[in-house]
């Protein structure tokens, strides 16, 4: 008999990654548990008015996400991801947060924090998330609220914010780069980094909304910044441009991408991770609402959906000789939001591609090559 | 904390873990605050300490454990004793398990 050992690793050092490299194993999936929220920011995808009774009434119960929840850890979940929506607007939230612990997953919490009350702080001790992450939507009330459309919410955000931090919850901070408080960029970075020293990343490419509301969209498309103002802000963060810098070759490769089959989907959705919506609908990703793409668990099972349905999906090709020549074969693609999800919400199609992405996209391929060059 | 071993215990795995096979390794996944250093943490046993921590949760007395897998691995059961009792300290340690104590 060898010496037995524990060995305790970061999750990421974990041999499965290893193993299932080849395989499909959803290690980790996210569950949507509510589209509705006590903010209305104006770029979101998803957010429907927190007593939309409607949107309430679909919600997929604790006894039904438990279902879902086993048959996960049955296919081999690890981690899952509570997100919405606003999850902590779900009065149940508590409870179905401590059963998917209690089935050994490792949960990690996105909120705005505006919610959060002292029951959530003690459950968070008691029961650590892997992470909470609370997304900054402005360093003053003015600009917070100007895109969370909610009066009193920035100080509802920085109350919540403090509990946690006071209570050594364990708290990332992240923004998003929007029109409406790209002048407030530098103050919410400080903000971030003040309170959590070891991470902050902020986000500036904005997608469609799920529900393709005309009026909501154009909203987003209002507050998307250009593809210079996009470069200029990553540009002017190290950490992002020297990461950038070094990853150059997997950013933009020599040759066109191989892709013989025109195969529309090249991601780990559907490979190693899968979402769950609030009505209980399956999806390969968060973004991806294709028709043909949705599988309803409230009827069917997560085994099938996993073991039969997806992979039906992820062997969906194109026809069009247009897309074999632009997106199915791009060699900057690593640099672009574009995806057959992403351009589905944006043209109704997931094999077009989106103007607006393709600029960020050369943009940032233009100074990104530039920086090469000059070091 | 004296952690003393006893033979005729038994060492059940806490509930403020969980313990997951996935893709053939035993993952322990801390439930409960205190149980790793670092938020970020989980916990895998090589292949004898799986073996060990398959035997504890029948909740046979620890001295059966050893005998059991004297048996399995074909090895003395002197040798094997040292081995399993510091493993089992190291999992008391960090509050992996709890003892059971027989009459
Ligand atoms: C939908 S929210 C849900 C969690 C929580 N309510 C929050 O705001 O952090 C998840 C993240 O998506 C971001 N987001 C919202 N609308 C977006 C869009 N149109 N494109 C890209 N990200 C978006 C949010 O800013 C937030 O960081
Ligand atoms: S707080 Fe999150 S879910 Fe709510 S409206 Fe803003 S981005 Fe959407
Ligand atoms: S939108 Fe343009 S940059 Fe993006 S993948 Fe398609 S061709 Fe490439």
């Amino acid at each position: 008999m060898s010496d037995p050992s524990v060995i305790s690793r970061r999750m990421s050092e974990i041999g499965i990654w290893k193993k299932i490299s080849s395989k499909r194993v959803p290690l980790s999936f996210s569950l949507e548990i509510t589209a509705r929220c006590n903010n209305n920011c104006r770029h979101c995808y998803i957010n429907l008015p927190a007593g939309d009774t409607k949107a309430k009434g679909n919600e997929i119960s604790v006894d039904v996400i438990g279902r879902i929840a086993d048959e996960a850890v049955e296919l081999g979940s690890l981690w899952v991801l509570i997100s919405g929506g606003e999850p902590l607007l779900r009065k149940d939230f508590s409870e179905i947060y401590i059963s998917l612990k209690k089935k050994g997953l490792v949960p990690t919490v996105f909120t705005n924090a505006c919610l959060i009350t002292k029951e959530h702080i003690e459950i968070f001790n008691k029961y650590p998330p892997k992470n909470l992450e609370v997304t900054v939507y402005g360093a003053s009330e003015e600009t917070y609220e100007k895109v969370t459309r909610q009066p009193g919410s920035y100080k509802a955000f920085v109350r919540g914010l403090d509990l946690l931090l006071e209570n050594d919850i364990k708290v990332r901070l992240k923004a998003m780069a929007l029109k409406s408080n790209l002048h407030e960029m530098d103050e919410i970075a400080r903000f971030c980094r003040e309170r959590t020293k070891d991470f902050f990343r902020f986000d500036p490419i904005l997608h469609m909304r799920y529900d393709f509301d005309p009026v909501r969209n154009e909203e987003i498309r209002s507050e998307r910044l250009s593809p210079q103002q996009i470069v200029e802000l990553e540009r002017a963060d190290p950490d992002r441009a020297q990461e950038m810098e070094e990853l150059c070759d997997k950013f933009i490769l020599p040759d066109p991408i191989k892709n013989d089959k025109n195969y529309l989907f090249g991601c780990a959705s559907g490979i190693h991770s899968f979402v769950v919506g609030y009505d209980g609908v399956y999806r390969l990703c968060s973004s991806l609402w294709h028709p043909d793409c949705l599988y309803d668990l409230k009827t069917g099972t997560l085994a099938e959906a996993w073991n039969d349905f997806t992979p039906k999906i992820l062997r969906m090709t194109s026809d069009k000789e247009e897309y074999h020549k632009s997106c199915g074969t791009c060699p900057i693609i690593n640099l672009c939001l574009w995806c057959p999800a992403h351009t589905h919400l944006e043209t109704g199609q997931m094999d077009e591609r989106v103007d607006y992405f393709c600029k960020v996209a050369h943009e940032r391929a233009k100074a990104l090559r530039k920086a090469v060059a000059n070091k | 904390m004296e952690i003393n071993v006893n033979l005729d215990s038994a060492y059940i795995p806490s509930d403020d873990v969980v313990a997951r096979e996935i893709e053939g390794e035993l993952i322990i996944v801390p439930l409960a605050a205190g149980i790793g250093d670092m938020e970020d943490e989980l916990f895998t046993l090589n292949e004898t300490g799986s073996a060990i921590w398959d035997l504890l949760k029948t909740q046979k007395k620890l001295r059966n454990v050893i005998e059991q897998l004297s048996e399995d691995f074909e090895a003395p059961a002197d040798e094997i004793e040292k081995d399993v009792i510091g493993f089992v300290e190291e999992l008391l340690k960090r509050g992996m398990l709890v003892e059971v104590a027989q009459d």
